[in-house]
Order: structure tokens, then sequence, then C-alpha cells
């Protein structure tokens, strides 16, 4: 039985918390503080060789014959492999399998793998991949959406049922949004674009493989993503899944960069298997910026109808979404560019069409707030012009709109909690904004914006009913509880909340939980770091598993006091009859007593996610048990003699349900907010003319520095959710959303100008200036 | 290849590597010192922060031969430093760090508490703007500073024995955050006790 | 990682022991100083030399000092982070102390040097890319190619001086002591320099720099650099400027003297500027007037190229504003003019 329909979000003993809630240490913090902590580049296997790849100098091309002679002679080259030892496609959603390890027969975008080797040392491997002679036949590249949607040939993927460049099309319409037309009192259409933009984790991409003597091939890999990576290595390389063994050591980051089984973990998996020796492929920062996997451009139309009173009537929307050279993600980020605007406000009418398209660029596929930041960006800056057109509050028109807690939305998604409100109230109040928006000099404005992002959802990309994430635990007689969770800690703390979910439920201390995770090997599934589920899913598999645990314990305790288990009560690692207070024992010797009255301890706990989702195709993409909620309010200043956007200050406050670890709920947000703005002002992932992306260093993508980074004011609103576990839902995704639109409401009090393309970058700012100050003219 | 002679963390240390290998990849490839992470390989990123006598260095840009006779400090330094000079624990920046939830994944921070020792060193008490300013050449993808800055003023307000200064979220909810619990749990080996 | 071309480095411990070693390596041979500008080009292939002769022990190439005539002496090597944080130099060298300090972050400030600031090989976005992203194209005409890139069918080589320090140097008339095979030899700096961007100097890659000399400013003497760049920190200019105003006892400017960086290959001094500041007076109204015609000059005369990253026609519109800011930050003796 799933986790959902036992416990509900009080606490476990009594009515006080008593890890929950608390600050509390991560349980890997201090190891990742001194250095001791192992991420996949510091293994180091006896015997090891090193892998370096060779990629395509040309954005499309076919590939007429590889030539590996030379290097293979050249000494200290272990082997060489090229894409027809590793024809089987894959992809990480099961109906779009359209990658190979290494390219088949084409090459789709500048930068797509050819061929590897793995040598003694890097400088060899290096030397060796420079000795391969490739002979390209060169193809029209595509790089422009719009030429793509319109250009069937040539076909970048040729052996796909349809021939021509669309990846996807979605076109769902909810009630009637043309009719709204006629009777609304206002309505605002406009165009709106987002470029394409990257996640830039600090740790690049890094796999380890090594085939045991015993046949068993283990793969140490930089992933989010685990299973999916099990399930595909299994598939490719034609192995027995039980003799795959897929391990995530200590994540330096990914924000769903890593969140595709990628071409380098095939690759060294191969490699090993034909060399017969451990083998490491470590991603320099420009492959990484190849491999990508980030946020879609999209061009976005938008129309939205509204009375009088700013009521929403309606909202039209065309999106055009270019999704670079592979399938990725793809099939579900054209569904969420749709499905998940439809709160925190009532759409009684909605109607999106979603199509994206192969370019010869690389590969996009989700980053942080997938598939729905674009939309979300669109859409808020065009209910601002609503607002404004009809003389009313950003933030009232919010509130009026505003959608309901247990509730449903147009298209069917069921909101459960929902603090939507208490946030706008939390950021109005914390910014000031009734005395400071719209009161400002120019040059300086407040913006608002809210939004709403799915905690998980039902849809688990493979088709099957086994639970989407699971947990066992074994408890020692020393004390210690060791937790195993498939759950991928990318940084978020997950393996942390693992530990205190466990150590409350238990009524030990955190510090004895161990947490094991992300080792296919030793851990039960969990499908992976994405769509913001681990908390949820993984936290309601743990709680549940715990319990069950706890009752073997409390049941052995009471009988040794001859007592009713509802007079057990563990605190800390202390065990205590409540009629009889000054009787204790500590947890080990409880621990003891349930292992006699048990035999081994054990306990087992899963999730899975009720039947969500409206009834029609595609309806349960999107479908979350729980939804969170952000709301942001944003200071900038902008210059308008260089053009330049400071975004000060900005407050958000965030409906996680219940905040777990308020410190780590904390770090979410303002890390989420952080990215977010960065998104606006600063990052651009572009081709150039040639489909070469325009600089792939940590130099030319320019992510903020400490120094550009805003005053970030986090605000927690614990909705308590009665699905998630002790009542959380999500922080690490939904906070990001908003803040973009924000900072574009901000300067549009700030300076009267609407941006609608991002990044903001000051010579836009300018020109926007110019453009206005004619027409004010005109006016005066 | 060329034997270096190294003062790495205190202990004098031949390594052989070939010439052109970077100090970073020496560290980490050659002296097993993986703390040091590596997240450009050009100068961009600062997470193969070291110091170099006392001083924050680049890794990454830095050729062995040029450091012979230096004291190079790596992030698996600072614990035993810390003990040798009568300190518990790790070092408080470390602790720090891990208290006001600055360690998310990980990978900046070895750089960003070695460039942080280097800024409290000479400037126990500094102001925002200045650890703005110290910590500029230490990209973080994961905190967006917050913590980090609050980390590092949490231990020039515990240096100066003054009230640590608190987050509005923490301070809304009125709970102590940073000098909480967790500080009743320092980190050392444990003996008995009650598990 | 990324792989540099094997190398031995050579560590001379005098002048004479490294000029030998480097006559030695009959043009095999780089010099290294702090390695922040040899050692990502060494990654990308842009160079492969077969030794660096590492500076690092050369004693004379250290130390900052002011001679008893004022002269200011930078030893080569002297780090960025020193020339930034030098009381004196920041007192009565302010253009140079705020340059220097505005040079990408603070660890790459502890390794660079002023020597090798005044020595940074020319960038272009086209150029300082890997091995692998610049064979994609077929390279370029700076490095192992025949095209030019940002100007198509062009004829000569655009990368640009984004060295900060160059302009601040430039204006405060600067000299440079140069080691060579011949001896000894001292020149102004403002004669370095050449309109090519695969190598923008008239010296040889084996000449040293020994020393950078600063004849002493007036005692109303006010020196600004402005900065332009996307970030607060590590990014290189977009466009910088330094400005110098000199003022007699009646406070008006005597002399003056505006460079700028990050245009095309050499730093690039204004020309006719002094003419329109001379005789005004920071303050008052014909100061004004002044700096309106000087940044009108500024943006005639400094075209910005699609050399560097960033876009060129905006970089070209924040000359005048750039300009104007810096020399009202001179005149106040404020500055650095940067965004933050
Ligand atoms: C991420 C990043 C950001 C940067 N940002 C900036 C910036 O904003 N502004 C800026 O100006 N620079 C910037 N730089 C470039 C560089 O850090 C500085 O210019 C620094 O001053 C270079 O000095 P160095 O000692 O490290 O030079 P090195 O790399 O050691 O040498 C540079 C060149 O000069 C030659 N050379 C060095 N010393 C001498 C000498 N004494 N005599 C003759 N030739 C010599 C070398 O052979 C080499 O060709 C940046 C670099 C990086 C990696
Ligand atoms: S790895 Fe050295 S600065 Fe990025
Ligand atoms: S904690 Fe992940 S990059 Fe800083």
């Amino acid at each position: 039985m799933a986790a959902r329909d036992q416990h509900g979000p009080g606490a476990p003993w009594g009515k006080d918390f008593h890890v929950v809630g608390h600050a509390q240490r991560k349980v890997d913090a201090m190891a990742k503080a001194t250095g001791e902590a192992v991420y996949t580049d510091d293994i180091q296997l006896p015997g090891m060789l090193h892998a370096k790849m060779l990629r395509s100098p040309h954005a499309h091309a076919r590939i007429v014959s590889i030539d590996t002679s030379k290097a293979e002679a050249l000494p200290g080259v272990h082997a060489v492999l090229v894409g027809s030892e590793l024809p089987i496609k894959y992809g990480v959603i099961p109906w779009t399998p359209d990658e190979t390890a290494l390219a088949v027969d084409k090459v789709r975008f500048i930068g797509d793998e050819v061929a590897a080797v793995a040598a003694v040392d890097e400088d060899t491997a290096q030397a060796a991949v420079e000795l391969i002679e490739v002979e390209y036949e060169i193809l029209d590249a595509i790089l422009d959406p719009e030429q793509a949607l319109v250009t069937p040939e040539p076909a970048i993927h040729e052996d796909r049922k349809r021939r021509d460049n669309i990846s996807k099309h979605v076109d769902l319409s909810f009630g009637d949004v043309d009719a709204q037309v006629a009777e609304a009192a206002v309505v605002i259409e406009e165009d709106y674009e987002f470029s394409s933009n990257t996640h830039t984790a600090i740790e690049p991409h890094c796999a380890v493989a090594q085939l045991g003597a015993d046949g068993r091939l283990t793969l140490w890999s930089a992933t989010q993503i685990t299973h999916y990576v099990h399930r595909a290595i299994a598939r490719v390389l034609e192995l027995h899944p039980a003799r795959v063994r897929v391990v995530q050591p200590c994540l330096g980051g990914a924000f769903g960069g890593k969140s595709d089984p990628f071409s380098l973990e095939f690759v060294v998996s191969k490699l090993a298997m034909k060399t017969g020796r451990p083998v490491k492929m470590l991603w320099t920062r420009e492959e990484v910026f190849y491999a990508h996997r980030g946020r879609h451009a999209m061009k976005m139309h938008y129309r939205t109808t509204a009375t009088a009173n700013g009521m929403i009537t309606g909202v039209d929307a065309k999106l055009l979404i270019d999704g670079g050279s592979y399938s990725s993600f793809g099939l579900v980020t054209t569904y969420y560019s749709g499905q998940l605007l439809t709160g925190p406000y009532d759409f009684p009418n909605y109607r999106f069409d979603s199509t994206r398209v192969f370019t010869n660029k690389p590969p996009c596929g989700p980053k942080r707030g997938h598939g729905s930041v674009q939309p979300r960006f669109a859409f808020e800056v065009q209910l601002d012009e609503v607002a404004h057109r009809l003389g009313i509050d950003p933030i009232e028109i919010r509130r009026r709109n505003f959608l309901g807690d247990h509730t449903t939305t147009v298209n069917g998604q069921r909101i459960t909690s929902n603090g939507f409100l208490e946030c706008l109230d939390a950021v109005e109040k914390a910014s000031g904004w009734k005395e400071r928006h719209g009161k400002m000099p120019f040059g300086r404005g407040l913006g608002v914006a809210g939004s709403m992002y799915i905690s998980g959802t039902n849809y688990p990309i493979y088709p099957n009913k086994m639970p989407q994430a699971g947990i066992q635990i074994k408890v020692d007689r020393s004390g210690l509880v060791t937790v195993f969770t498939g759950g991928n800690d990318i940084g978020q703390g997950s393996n942390s909340m693992v530990a205190y979910l466990v150590a409350e439920e238990l009524g030990i201390r955190p510090r004895d939980v161990r947490v094991v995770a992300a080792d296919t090997d030793l851990c039960p599934v969990d499908l992976g770091a994405y769509s913001s589920r681990v908390t949820f899913m993984v936290g309601n598999a743990a709680i549940d598993a715990a319990r069950k645990l706890r009752k073997q314990i409390t049941e052995s305790v009471a009988s040794h006091w001859a007592t009713a288990p509802s007079e057990v009560r563990m605190i800390n690692g202390v065990v205590i009859d409540l009629q009889d207070p000054d009787r204790t024992m500590s947890q080990r010797e409880a621990f003891h007593l349930a292992e006699e009255a048990h035999d081994t301890l054990g306990s087992t706990g899963s999730y899975n996610t009720p039947t969500l989702g409206g009834d029609y195709r595609g309806g349960s993409i999107g479908a979350s048990p729980a939804y969170s909620f952000t709301a942001h309010i944003a200071e900038v200043e902008v210059d308008p003699e260089t053009g330049r956007i400071t975004v000060d200050k900005v407050w958000v406050a965030h409906d996680c349900g219940r905040a777990l670890n308020p410190t780590i709920v904390a770090g979410q947000i303002e890390g989420s907010t952080y990215m977010g703005a960065g998104e606006v002002v600063l990052e651009e992932h572009t081709m150039n003319r040639f489909g070469l992306h325009q600089g792939p260093s940590l130099l030319d993508y320019r992510i903020p520095t400490s120094l550009d980074t805003p005053d970030i004011e986090a605000h927690m609103v614990e909705s308590i959710d009665p699905e998630g576990p002790y009542g959380a839902k999500e922080a690490g995704e939904g906070p990001l959303h908003s803040t973009i639109p924000a900072i574009a409401n901000a300067v549009h009090d700030a300076v009267g100008i609407r941006l609608r393309t991002l990044p903001f970058h000051p010579s836009k700012v300018l020109r926007a200036l110019a453009e206005q100050k004619p027409a004010q003219e005109v006016q005066a | 290849m060329r034997v270096f002679r190294l003062q790495v963390n205190g202990d004098p240390l031949d390594v052989a590597a070939p010439e052109h290998w970077s100090l970073l990849e020496v560290l980490r490839y050659r002296l097993g010192l993986t703390g040091s992470k590596q997240g450009c390989d050009k100068g961009d990123c600062g997470a193969c922060t070291v110091l170099i006598d006392g001083t924050p260095t680049l890794a990454c840009l830095a050729l062995p031969a040029t450091l012979e006779g230096k004291d190079i400090t790596t992030i698996e330094g600072l614990r035993p430093l810390h003990q040798k000079a009568g300190g518990q624990g790790v070092d408080p920046v470390q602790d720090a760090f891990d208290r006001c939830g600055a360690l998310q994944c990980g990978f900046c921070q070895p750089g960003m508490i070695l460039s942080t020792k280097a800024l409290l060193s000479d400037n126990p008490d500094p102001s925002r703007r200045e650890i703005q300013d110290a910590l500029a050449g230490n990209l973080c993808r994961c905190t967006g500073y917050t913590q980090i800055f609050q980390a590092v003023e949490l231990v020039a307000d515990e240096v100066a024995g003054r009230e640590p200064r608190k987050p509005a979220w923490a301070q809304a909810r009125e709970q102590e955050i940073a000098a909480a619990s967790p500080k009743e749990e320092p980190f050392q080996p444990e003996h008995g006790g009650q598990a | 990682m990324l792989r540099m071309p094997p190398f031995t480095v050579l560590n001379p411990s005098t002048v004479d022991e490294a000029m030998e070693q480097m006559l030695a390596a009959a043009g095999e041979a780089r010099w290294l100083a702090g390695g922040t500008d040899i050692n990502p080009n060494l990654k990308h292939r842009l160079l492969e030399p077969q030794a660096l002769i590492a500076l690092e022990g050369v004693g004379e190439l250290r130390g900052v000092s002011v001679n008893e005539k004022g002269w200011l002496r930078l030893g080569a090597m002297t780090t960025l982070t020193e020339v930034a944080e030098h009381a004196q130099i920041q007192a009565q060298w302010p253009a140079l102390a705020q340059a220097a300090s505005l040079v990408s972050g603070p660890q790459l400030r502890n390794m660079g040097t002023i020597g090798g600031n005044v020595m940074l090989d020319t960038r272009c976005q086209w150029y300082n890319q890997t091995h692998f992203w610049r064979k994609s194209l077929g390279y370029c005409m700076k490095k192992d190619g025949t095209e030019c890139h940002v100007i198509k069918g062009g004829s000569k080589c655009v990368a640009a001086a984004s060295n900060d320090t160059a302009p601040a140097l430039m204006t405060l008339d600067a000299e440079i002591e140069i080691a060579s095979g011949d001896g000894r030899a001292r020149m102004p700096l403002a004669e370095l320099w050449q309109a090519d961007g695969i190598w923008n100097r008239k010296l040889s890659p084996q000449e040293l720099l020994v020393a950078i000399h600063l004849p002493p400013t007036a005692a109303k003497h006010h020196g600004a650099y402005g900065k332009l760049r996307d970030r607060g920190s590590i990014d290189f200019p977009l466009f910088g400027i330094a400005v110098r105003l000199d003022l007699d006892d009646a406070g008006k400017i005597a002399h003056a003297a505006l460079c700028a960086v990050a245009l095309q290959a050499r730093p690039w001094p204004l020309k006719k500027v002094a003419d329109a500041l001379c005789g005004t007076t920071p303050g008052e109204q014909d100061f004004l007037d002044a700096v309106e015609q000087v940044a009108a000059l500024a943006a005639k005369q400094c075209r910005p190229m699609p050399n560097i990253p960033g876009d060129h026609e905006y970089r070209h519109a924040m000359v005048p504003v750039y300009t104007k800011r810096t020399l009202f930050a001179a005149a106040a003796k404020a500055g650095p003019v940067h965004h933050l």
C-alpha cells in the first residue's frame, strides 16, 4: 500500500516535531567542506584508462567513412570506439529513442559525438583522437526554428514516421477562448521570446566504468537519474540488467543537466568491456556546453482576455519550441509548455498549441522549471499588461484571479494545498509594495509575479505499476539505522531529508541515521531527481518504511514494560514510558528488544501517486500529487544611459508545504531566484552563424558572480499539504519561475518599457527607451 | 616527467609528474588530494582555488615547477591545521558553511572556503561588499551566494562575540538558525553516548 | 581536463640567466609570469613552445619602489593585487591602481603580473577558443588559418588589446625597461605597440620586460579608470578608458590624456582631447562643455568591432558614456567607473 494512504501531515510522536522544522546539519556537508566527499572524477581505480571523445566539426553531415588505424597504432592507446559498435538507439523518453552513443551515420550538431579513444592517460587519448580521420558529406544545416517548421528536408532525423523536422506537436483546448474576445473588456495580444540558456553545474560530466572479473559492469556517473541510466546501459550494451550496477557518487550540481543518459556513460562502459580495464571519461567545460539539455528557446504568442474587473476569461497561446538536435525530454517539454500554466490563477478557458522542432544545435532538455519557465514569463508579463490597462494593482489582479485550494484546474489538474495568497501577502508586506510601487523615481521600480510548479508527476516516463519511490531500512544492534534509497542527492539535500524523516519517525537523532543512496545494486528504485519529485515521493516512502519499523519497536518495548504501545515514546534516541517518565531506555536497547521479538529488523516503504490528471491524451503529463506556489517581487534599478538593469533586491515567498529543514528550503529558494535573475540579465546560450556555440566556457557564458547576485530575501509559506511527507511539497524548481517576470515587470515600473524578449541585454533596454521617447512626445 | 619538491599542507613531498601538468592535476591525480575541484580548467570558475603562502590561487593555471619552496594549502589541510593549532573539530569556516546551508552540491565549496579563510585572516570582520569582492572569483551555481555570505558573517560574528545576524526567514520563525541545535553537536569522534 | 602541449619549465634566478636560456632555445621558448594568460592559451593550443622560462625566481623582476626623483618602478613580476592595493600608487597613480583592481577576479589578480598584463596576447571571440572549436571553422588568420571572421575579407588581424592596465600606463607616460640579447634598453610604452592583432608589440617574444617606470605625477594629478563589462568580476573589458587630468594651482586643467582599450590591436590614445580639456576648470561650465566635446571625440575615434564578445554597437554606444563618467570620476578624485 502506498504511504499516502497511511499517514497525514502531523508529527509522529505527540504534537511537536523534534527533527523536522528545526535547524539540522546536512548528512554530507562536512564531507564536502573538508574535501573528503568523493565525486565521480575523484575516483581512481588501479589500472584505470582515460578516454577522450572525437566530436563533429559540422552542424549537419553524413559520415562517409571513419579511419581509426592511425589512432589505434599510437603507443598507449588501448581501444578506439566508433558508432557502429553501439548502434542501439536510446532516449530518456521511451517513445522517442533517437540518440546513439556515438554517431552512426550522421552528425546533427557541432559537437556531436563521433568516436572515442581509451589510452593510458588523457594526453595520449587526446593525441589519438586527433589521428582519427573522418570523411563527411556536408548537409544543409537548419539553425532557425522558424525555418525548421517549414523545411521538411533535409530531415534531421530520417527514420521517423513523419518526414519533417517537427519533434512534437500538442494542441489542447479547454473551453472556448475565441468566444471570449468579443465580450472582453480588455484583450492583450503580444509576442514574447525566451532564448536558450543552460544549467552550468560547476561539476562537469564524468563517468567511470569497470568490468569486474565476475562479469559485472559497474558504472559510476555524475547523473541525477541512476535508474534510467541503468536501464539504458543494459539496453544499449545488450547486457542483462542484473549484471549492471550504476552508482551516482557525490554530485556537483545538476539542475536537470544530468537527467538524460549521456554518450560518455555508454562509451566508458563499452571501452571497459573492450579493454578489460577501468575507464574514465571527464568532459571538459566546452563539452558540457555541447551536451547542453538546457532551457529551450521559445517564441510565444499569447492572447489574454479579461473583464473590466480584471477577471481572466481566456488565455490562448501558440508556442514554437527550438529543441536542438535530439528529442531528450522534448515530448514532456512540449506538454509542460502548456499544461503547467493553469494556476495559481483560474483560467475559465484555455488553449495552447505548442510545436517543438529539431534544429542542428546542441539538444535542449529539462532545466530547472522544465518547460514552464518560458510560458510563465510570457503570461505573467501579459497579466501585468492587463492590470495596467485596467488600472488594477498588479498584486490585486493576481488575488482576484486566485484559483483556490482543493480544486481542479481547467485542464483537469487536481490542486490540494495552495498558499499562494499568503505568498503574495508576504512579499507585498516585506517589500513595502503599497508605499513604493509606482511611486519611485524614474529608473527604480518594483514588479510582481506568481507561479506554480509540480511536486513530482504521476507520469513515470516508462509505463509501469510499480512504486515510483522505494525505501529500505536496516537496523543495527549498535543503534545505527541505515536507510537505502534510490533517490539522487544532487546538492538539494535529499539524502539529508531522508535522514530527518526517518529520525523523526523513529524518535532518534539524524546523526544515528546513515543514508546509502543512488546505487542500483544496493538501493530500491527511485526514478531520479527530476520534476521536483524526490522530497515528496522518497519522503513519503521513507515515512512509510520507518513507521512500520516504529510499530515493531514500540510494541516490543511496550510488551517488555508491560504497557500499551501508545504509552511508549521515543524522542532524540531516548525511549520513555509516558506513564512512568523515569522509566527509560536507549534506542539501542529498544532495537535489541525488537530484534528479539521480531527477528532481524528491516523494513521497506514505497510511494506511488494516486491516479491524477485530465481524461484526455496527455492529461497525466503535468499532473502532480501537489503543487508548490511562489510569489516574487523584484526591485530594479535601470540606468537609462547605459541600459543596464540592476536587480537590487528580490523578495520571494514560496509555499513549500511543511519546511522539513528551513535552512535547506531557504537555500533552494535563493538558488532558484539567483538562477532566474541570471537568465534575465546575463545568460544566453547562442550559436554563431556556423552553428557553433558562441562561447562554450564559463568566461563567455556569463553566470552571475557574488557581485552580480541580487540581495534575496526568502520567505516560507507552509500550507501543509495533506499528502506530502509531513505536509511537505517541493522547493527546488518552483521559486525560479516568477523571478523572471517579476524583474520584467519591475523594469516597466522603473522606466515604462515592456521588454518581451529575453535576456534583457542593456542594448535592448536602450532601444526600447529610445522607441518609447517619441511615443511619449506624441502623447505630450 | 620531472620530480617536484612541493610543500603541501605542511608535508614536504617529492612528486613525479609530466612538466606540463597543472598543479591541479598533480594534486588530484598524483597526490590523491581530490578536494580541489575542476570546473573549467582555465581560470574562469575558482573551483580549484588553493592557498599559496596564504594567498588564493587557481591551481588549474599554476604550474608546479614555479611552486617549489612555497607553502600550498588545500582544503584537506584545513582541519588538521585547525587541530594542530589547538582547535577542536573542523575549522570554524567549514563549520559555519554547514550551519548556514552554504554547502549544497559542495563542488564550489573547497575553493569558496579557502577564499573565505584568506579573507578572514586579513579582515576578520568584513562588510557584505567586502565578502562579495573577496569571493568574486569563485562561481557557485547552487546557493545564489546568500547562505555563503551568511556563513562568512557568522564566523565574523562569533569571532567578535556578537549575536549572530539572522536572515529574515529565520527571524520570522523566531528560531535560531545558525546558533541553534547543530552547534551542540560538534563534529568530533564520539565515545560511548546514547545510541 | 584540457591538454597542454608538452613543454619543459626552466627556472632561472637572474635576468642574465633567463636571457641565456631564451637565446639558447632559439625561438622555441616563452616567458612565463603569472601564467594566467599563457596557460589558457596553451590549453587552447594557441602556441606550442618547447619550453617556458619561469620568471618567478628572478629577483630583479620583483618589487615596487619610488626613487629619489619620484619615479615609480614596478618590477615586471609585481602582481596586480600588489599594484591595486599599494597605497602610494593609489594616491599618486590612481588610474593604474584602479585599472589593476578591475582586472578579472581576486585569484587571477593574485597570480597575474603587471608585466604579463602589458604583454597580454590580443583577444578575439574567434581566437580565444579551443583547438576543436577553431578547427571547426577552418581556423582564423591569427592562428593556423588565413581568414578573418570579424571582417569578411579582412587582410589584417583585428584582435583586441584587452589589458586593463595598458591605457592607464599610457596616460601616465610609462616607460618600459627591456632586456634582450643586446643588453638593456628603455623606451616609452607608447612606442611599444603596432597595429597588428597577431602580435601587437614591436618587441619579439624573446625580449624581456624587466620593469615599468612611471614618472612622478603632478601635485594636483587626477586619474581614473572606467571599465565596461557584463559582470562585476572575472570578465575582460568590453571597453576600457583611462583618464588623466593634471591641474595647475588655479585649479585649471594643465595637462590631459585619455587612452582606451578593447577596441583593436593597440591601446588607443584619444587625439585632440587635451585641446578640449586644457584650461577648463572641473566643477565649472567650461569643463562640462569640454567633457561633452571629449565624449563626442571619443565616440568618433573609438570604433568597437565584433572582435571580442558582446554587441559591438552597444559597446560603441557606451564609449561616450564611459568617457564622460570616467572624466567626472577623475575630476572628483573618485573612480573606478564600473557598473557596481
Ligand atoms: C578568466 C580570466 C579573466 C581575465 N580577465 C582579465 C581582465 O579583466 N583584464 C585583463 O587585463 N586581463 C585579464 N585576464 C588576463 C590575465 O589574467 C592578466 O592580463 C594578467 O595580468 C596576465 O599576467 P600574467 O603574469 O599571468 O601573464 P602570463 O600569462 O604569465 O604572460 C602573458 C604573456 O606575456 C608574456 N610575458 C609575461 N611576462 C613577461 C615579461 N616580463 N617580459 C616579456 N614577456 C612577458 C608571456 O610570455 C605571455 O605571452 C584574465 C584572465 C583570465 C584567465
Ligand atoms: S578549474 Fe580552475 S578556475 Fe575553474
Ligand atoms: S554549492 Fe554547488 S556550486 Fe556552490
